[in-house]
């Protein structure tokens, strides 16, 4: 990956309440990789439409490589046109009565005509479609190669953000592949912002610098994938990224060692705070009141498997669990683990690789949290 | 035993001159019917194929009776134009195009609306003004529907008779088609002329209509 440039970065802030509510800001520098993560119907793709100049949102700044493309506050709006913005549409929308070729030199119409078609060539051969796969029209090509020539109109466009609507969701595994290779060659030649929106928090994670992640048309959190799994603005995001291990609690207050806390883990249908509960010692920052009633999470790898059940029970992080259900999917094992001491409540782990111990169901083990890797949110009503 | 050229090149004249009036126009009331919803559409749609339900002597008649020397647009138009608007050329040309709006608009419409949304969009983006996109990728898109709505129209006008009549009368070279001759070779029991006329009206008509479903299959299947 090139070096972030500054100058040549997106960024955006839109207000607006009607005809849907979108609301949020964020900024991709250039050469990154952005993806707009949220359920169906969260605002991403109208987001993605806002960038192109395709809608006109009551409220926004949106600024390219230096150069203001929306800015309402002073009557700037520019057209898709006068953007240089590439968009490669979630059904492609390819042209049907045109070839590749022609389909790409519709974004080259500046140039004059035997010029425009070499170039368009070009641009297919940048994609690796084939000669005979650039004469024919889309009709005649697979979903993968129609991606291709879409993502090949986009780039003919030299555009100064690139823009993709869900391109993962219609392509098979192979062309799948295919296009991670072909995005990290692009962000690598390219050094612009690219934006991509996906509903797909694995394949968000795997290509993404930055997520943005939205629901109900407001960005909730951005930043990058590590940090967000790390530190869930709240509950909803924790949620919408798919932690698995997120759990209720009551913030007790100060623990004697400074910086840190103590926090009652709550089972999740029982607000009762009893003294027998595991008592966890955790990071503090110092803004939670005691007796917050709180939603907080560890992260998979915060959790390790513990061959016995331990002595003590809490402080430290050791608790005693049994398996409760065991999942072996090839190469990884789903464990579903419940915690004697906490009725109703279940620990999920992922655990990579040939498994070691035997798991039965009712095995007797324990774990010990990395209380450092515990992230701590106050529950909104 | 004849055959009434004149009538024939009249009506020939008529569908002609017809298809070029109405087209340009009839091409953008169809795109915006297509691309546009707003809360009056719905009578705007009516009024659009009111000529496609109403009896040809009834519009005929309201067309006389609006355009007529007697009336205020027919005055107004002697007396600054210095121009006829019953009982001529124009008069035919003017009815005929009234008539044959929902001929030419509505199958356009339809092809407009089959057009995904987002073709137009990438367009946008890819650069196309919206004229270069109308040309080059709503057009060739739309055009088995334009093209046959062409042909319908064409041989609609050469077939047409209740408006005709009403509005331009019988006059010779001037406003008697092809199917007021046919008309007129029955009323004077010449049946023989008039088997001849309306074959060759039945075998223009159906020859055309062939000859754009053929080309609209073609393009089907090319695509």
């Amino acid at each position: 990956m090139t070096q972030p440039a500054p100058d040549r970065a997106l960024v955006v802030e839109i207000e607006q309440t009607l005809p849907m509510p979108l609301r949020g800001g964020f900024r991709c520098d250039a050469g990154e990789l952005l993806a707009l993560v949220g359920p169906s119907g969260a605002g991403k793709t109208s987001m993605l439409r806002v960038l192109a100049g395709l809608m006109r949102p009551a409220r926004a700044l949106v600024q390219v490589a230096g150069e203001i493309w929306c800015d309402s506050a002073a009557g700037v709006f520019l057209s898709p046109q006068r953007r240089h913005v590439g968009l490669v549409f979630q059904n492609y929308a390819l042209m049907p009565h045109l070839d590749a070729v022609h389909n790409v030199a519709l974004a080259l119409l500046h140039l004059p005509r035997p010029e425009r078609l070499r170039r368009a060539r070009q641009w297919l051969d940048h994609v690796q479609l084939s000669p005979q796969e650039q004469s024919r029209g889309p009709a005649g090509l697979s979903g993968g190669q129609q991606q291709r020539v879409a993502v090949a109109r986009a780039l003919a466009r030299e555009p100064r953000l690139l823009l993709l609507d869900e391109p993962f969701s219609a392509v098979d595994q192979m062309s799948r592949r295919g296009l991670y290779r072909l995005l990290a060659d692009l962000r690598r030649e390219l050094a612009i912002p690219i934006v991509l929106v996906t509903h797909d928090l694995q394949e968000a994670r795997l290509l993404a610098d930055r997520l943005v992640v939205m629901d109900a048309g407001q960005v909730l959190q951005q930043g990058s994938p590590h940090a967000i799994h790390r530190a869930p603005r709240n509950a909803r995001v924790a949620d919408l990224v798919g932690i698995q291990n997120r759990f209720r609690g009551r913030w007790v207050g100060p623990a004697a060692e400074p910086g840190h806390g103590l926090l009652r883990w709550l089972s999740d249908d029982d607000d009762t705070d009893l003294d027998t509960l595991p008592l966890l010692t955790v990071r503090d920052k110092g803004k939670l009141p005691p007796g917050q009633p709180v939603s907080w999470v560890i992260p998979g790898d915060g959790i390790r498997l513990l061959d016995h059940p331990p002595a003590g029970q809490g402080g430290a992080g050791e608790l005693a669990v049994q398996v409760s259900d065991t999942r072996f999917l090839g190469e990884i094992t789903l464990v579903t683990l419940a915690l004697p001491s906490l009725p109703g409540v279940a620990l999920r782990l992922t655990l990579a690789g040939p498994q070691p111990r035997a798991l039965e169901i009712g095995a007797q083990l324990g774990v010990r949290l990395d209380l450092g890797l515990v992230h701590v949110m106050p529950l909104r009503h | 035993m004849r055959m009434d050229w004149q009538a024939l090149t009249l009506s020939l004249q008529l569908a002609a001159v017809t298809l070029i009036v109405l087209l340009p126009g009839g091409l953008w009331l169809a795109r915006w019917l297509a691309h546009t919803s707003f809360a009056g559409k719905a009578w705007i749609e009516a009024l659009v194929v009111l000529p496609l339900v109403l009896p040809p002597t009834v519009l005929g008649y309201y067309l006389l009776v609006s355009l007529g020397g007697a009336s205020p647009i027919g005055r107004w138009a002697a007396e600054h134009l210095d121009l006829r608007l019953t009982f001529n050329f124009h008069s035919l040309v003017l009815a005929s195009v009234i008539f044959n709006i929902p001929f030419i608009v509505q199958p356009v419409q339809r092809a407009f609306e089959a057009i995904p949304r987002t073709l137009a969009e990438a367009a946008a983006v890819s650069g196309l003004s919206a004229w270069q996109t109308f040309w080059r990728v709503e057009l060739p898109l739309a055009w088995p529907g334009v093209l046959g709505a062409m042909v319908l129209t064409f041989v609609h006008t050469l077939g047409e008779f209740g408006v005709v009549l009403m509005v331009g009368g019988s006059i010779p070279g001037e406003t008697k088609t092809i199917a007021i001759a046919i008309y007129d070779r029955v009323q004077a029991f010449d049946l023989q002329s008039a088997d001849r006329m309306a074959l060759l009206l039945l075998l223009l008509s159906l020859g055309a209509v062939a000859a754009s479903f053929f080309a609209s299959a073609r393009m089907a299947v090319r695509r």
